[in-house]
C-alpha cells in the first residue's frame, strides 16, 4: 500500500513542527508539504495531489472552510482549530472529523487511519454545505473565491455583473472576464445579499447595480439590459423578484 | 422617618415659618381690636403647639398617598383630620384665653378675646392643610431622591457584574493556542517551552490580580500587556513585532484594570494573526501635565474575509473609561484600509 500523502496547512510554525512530530510517529504517512496560508495549499492540492490536509480553521486571507470550498473535492481533510463556535457547530452537524488544540499524538493518529477509511471508501466532505454552516448566520458573502488550476481568483462580489448556471457549475462574470466554479446556482444565491443580488431566471442571477432596463421582446418575453448591453431572459417568477426589488 | 422632625434644619425652617404665620396673623388681629401685645400673647404660644400638631399631618399623607389614593378620600380625610386638629386647638385657645384673663395685664382684652375664636377655627383649619400639603411635597421628593438613588445603584451594580464578566474573560482562542505552543515546544526546545509555561502563569496571575483591583498603575496594565504580547510572539515569530514609545512619567497614572489588554488583543488578533507577513504593533505612551494620551496602531489586511464576532469590545473599554472619568475621557478609533489605530485620553491622577 501506497504511504498517504499529507500536507499540514497551518500559519503558526510551531503548530506545524507539532504536527510534523506527531506524524513522524504514524505509519505509511509521507508530509509532502507545509503550508503557511490557504494560498499556497491550493497550489499543493493541484502541484502534488496530497491524500489528505491537516488544516487549520483560522487562518489569513483564505481560512480554512475557503480552502475547503476550493480544494474539498480532491482531497480529504482533518480539520483543527483551537476554539471556533461556528465552526465547532458545522463539524458537529455534519460529523466531520476535527482536532481540537492542544491535542495528542494518539488523537492525531487516530484522525489519520478514519480519514484514510474514509478515502477507502471513496467518501467526500459535503464541502459547499459545511463551508455554509461554518459561516456567521447574519454574513453575506463579501467575495467569491475561484480556483483555476494551483490559482486562486478573489472576486469582491460588488464586481460581479452577473452569474449563469452551466450543468454542475455556474459562471461569474466579473470585470469582462468569465469564471467558472463547481457550484449550484442554489448554494451561491443563499449566500448572496438578497437586496443586491436577484435570480431572474432559473439559470442567471445578475448584480442588481447592472440593470439598465427591462424590455419586450417580439414574442411578449422580458429581457433584462444590463449596462454593458448584454441581454438576459427574465423568467416570470424572477420579474415578480424583480419588481419586489424594484419598487422598494 | 419623619421628613420634618428626623433633620434638625428642616425643623428649623418649619418652625421659622410658623413664626412668619404668628407675627402675619398678629398684625392681622391689631386690625380687629387687639393691640400687638395682646395678639402675640394670644398667637405665640397657641401656634408654637399647633405647629407640632401639625407634624401629625404626616400621619395623614402617609396614611392616604396621593398616587393611590382617591380625591375624594384625599379630600376627606384632610377636611376630617384638618377639623379635628383645628377644633382641639379651638379648644385649647379657649382654655389659654381663660388663663390670660386671669391676669392683670390681660384681662381687658378677655372679650375682644372671645371675639376671635370663630376665626381661630377657620385659621386652624387652613394650617393644617397648608402643613399637609408641605408634607406631601416632602414626601413626594423624598420619593424622587431615593428612586434615583436606587437607580444608580444599580448602574454601579451592572457595571460591576460586567468587569466581573469581563475578568472571566481572557480569550479562550489565545489560551489554547498557546497550549498548543508549550506542546509544540517540549519536544524541540524544552527550556522554550518552560520558559512559555512561566510567561502563561505570570500572565494568568497578574490578570487575576489586578482585576481585583478598582484602579491600578499604569505601568501594572503596560506590564500585564507585554506578557500577553512575549506570549504571541512565541506563536507568531517574526510575523509579530513590537515598537513602543512610553513616557516614564506616565507610569504611575492610575487606570482602571485591563483598560489596555482588550486593546491589544484586538491589535494581534485582528491586525497581525489576518495578514500573511504580519506587521508592526505601535504603543505609544505619553503625559501631559495631568493628561495621559495613549495610542495604539496596528496593520491589518484590507480584504479580510468576514470578520469573526466575540472577542472584547471596545465600546465596554469606552464605558469603563467613561465611568471612572467622566467627560474628561474619550475613546477614538480611526480605522483606514489598512490601520487602525486606537486613541485613549484620560486625566491622569496618581492617587496622591
Amino acid at each position: 500500500m501506497p504511504p498517504l500523502k499529507v500536507a499540514i496547512v497551518d500559519d503558526e510554525e510551531l503548530a506545524r513542527a507539532l504536527v510534523r512530530e506527531y506524524l513522524a510517529a504514524v505509519a505509511d504517512v509521507e508530509i509532502v508539504a507545509e503550508c503557511s496560508n490557504g494560498f499556497e495549499a491550493v497550489k499543493v492540492v493541484s502541484d502534488l495531489r496530497p491524500d489528505l490536509l491537516i488544516l487549520d480553521v483560522q487562518m489569513p486571507k483564505l481560512d480554512g472552510f475557503e480552502v475547503l470550498e476550493l480544494v474539498g473535492r480532491d482531497v480529504a481533510v482533518v480539520f483543527v482549530t483551537a476554539h471556533d463556535q461556528y465552526a465547532l457547530r458545522a463539524f458537529e452537524v455534519h460529523a466531520v472529523d476535527y482536532l481540537l488544540k492542544p491535542f495528542s499524538a494518539d488523537r492525531l493518529a487516530a484522525a489519520i487511519e478514519r480519514a484514510r477509511e474514509r478515502l477507502g471508501r471513496g467518501e467526500r466532505l459535503p464541502v459547499q454545505d459545511l463551508a455554509a454552516a461554518a459561516r456567521p448566520a447574519q454574513g453575506h458573502t463579501r467575495r467569491i473565491l475561484v480556483r483555476d488550476g494551483p490559482r486562486v481568483h478573489v472576486l469582491p462580489v460588488e464586481k460581479i455583473d452577473s452569474v449563469q448556471a452551466q450543468d454542475d457549475y455556474i459562471c461569474f462574470r466579473c470585470e469582462g472576464k468569465e469564471y467558472l466554479k463547481e457550484q449550484t446556482l442554489a448554494q451561491l444565491e443563499t449566500s448572496l445579499d438578497p437586496a443586491k443580488f436577484v435570480r431572474i431566471h432559473r439559470s442567471f442571477v445578475i448584480n442588481l447595480d447592472r440593470l439598465a432596463r427591462v424590455e419586450l421582446d417580439d414574442r411578449d418575453n422580458r429581457i433584462a439590459i444590463l449596462t454593458d448591453g448584454r441581454r438576459l431572459p427574465v423568467s416570470r417568477a424572477g420579474y415578480t423578484r424583480l419588481s419586489g426589488l424594484l419598487d422598494k | 422617618m419623619h421628613p420634618i422632625l428626623g433633620r434638625v434644619e428642616r425643623l428649623a425652617a418649619y418652625l421659622a415659618a410658623w413664626l412668619i404665620v404668628c407675627v402675619l396673623l398678629a398684625a392681622v388681629f391689631t386690625r380687629l381690636g387687639l393691640s400687638w401685645l395682646e395678639a402675640l400673647a394670644l398667637l405665640l404660644p397657641l401656634l408654637l403647639v399647633y405647629a407640632f400638631a401639625c407634624l401629625s399631618a404626616w400621619y395623614v399623607s402617609r396614611a392616604t398617598p396621593l398616587r393611590t389614593s382617591s380625591l375624594f378620600r384625599v379630600l376627606a380625610s384632610s377636611g376630617l383630620a384638618a377639623s379635628i386638629a383645628s377644633g382641639l386647638w379651638l379648644g385649647l385657645a379657649r382654655a389659654w384665653v381663660a388663663v390670660l384673663s386671669t391676669t392683670d395685664t390681660f384681662a381687658p382684652a378677655a372679650d375682644r378675646y372671645g371675639q376671635q375664636m370663630p376665626p381661630v377655627f377657620a385659621i386652624g383649619v387652613l394650617l393644617f392643610l397648608l402643613a399637609l400639603a408641605v408634607h406631601y411635597v416632602l414626601i413626594a421628593f423624598e420619593t424622587t431622591r431615593q428612586a434615583e438613588r436606587r437607580q444608580l445603584e444599580l448602574e454601579i451594580l451592572t457595571r460591576d457584574a460586567e468587569l466581573r464578566a469581563l475578568r472571566a474573560q481572557i480569550d479562550p482562542h489565545f489560551l489554547y493556542n498557546s497550549l498548543n505552543s508549550i506542546s509544540a515546544l517540549t519536544a524541540s526546545d524544552s527550556s522554550g517551552a518552560r520558559r512559555m509555561c512561566l510567561l502563561l502563569g505570570e500572565f494568568l496571575r497578574n490578570t487575576l490580580d489586578v482585576s481585583a483591583r478598582q484602579r491600578i498603575p499604569l505601568a501594572d496594565e503596560l506590564a500585564l500587556a507585554e506578557r500577553f504580547l512575549s506570549i504571541e510572539q512565541v506563536r507568531f515569530g517574526s510575523r509579530l513585532r513590537i515598537e513602543r514609545r512610553v513616557d516614564a512619567a506616565s507610569s504611575a497614572c492610575l487606570v482602571p484594570p485591563l483598560l489596555l489588554q482588550p486593546l491589544v488583543e484586538n491589535a494581534v488578533t485582528h491586525g497581525i494573526a489576518q495578514r500573511l507577513e504580519g506587521g508592526v504593533i505601535r504603543l505609544d505612551v505619553s503625559r501631559t501635565n495631568g493628561h495621559l494620551a495613549i495610542v495604539l496602531e496596528n496593520p491589518r489586511d484590507g480584504d479580510a474575509a468576514v470578520p469573526r464576532p466575540g472577542g472584547l469590545g471596545l465600546e465596554n473599554v469606552r464605558r469603563r473609561l467613561i465611568a471612572m472619568f467622566g467627560r474628561e475621557a474619550s475613546l477614538e478609533t480611526h480605522a483606514a484600509a489598512d490601520r487602525f489605530r486606537v486613541e485613549l485620553h484620560l486625566p491622569c491622577s496618581t492617587g496622591e
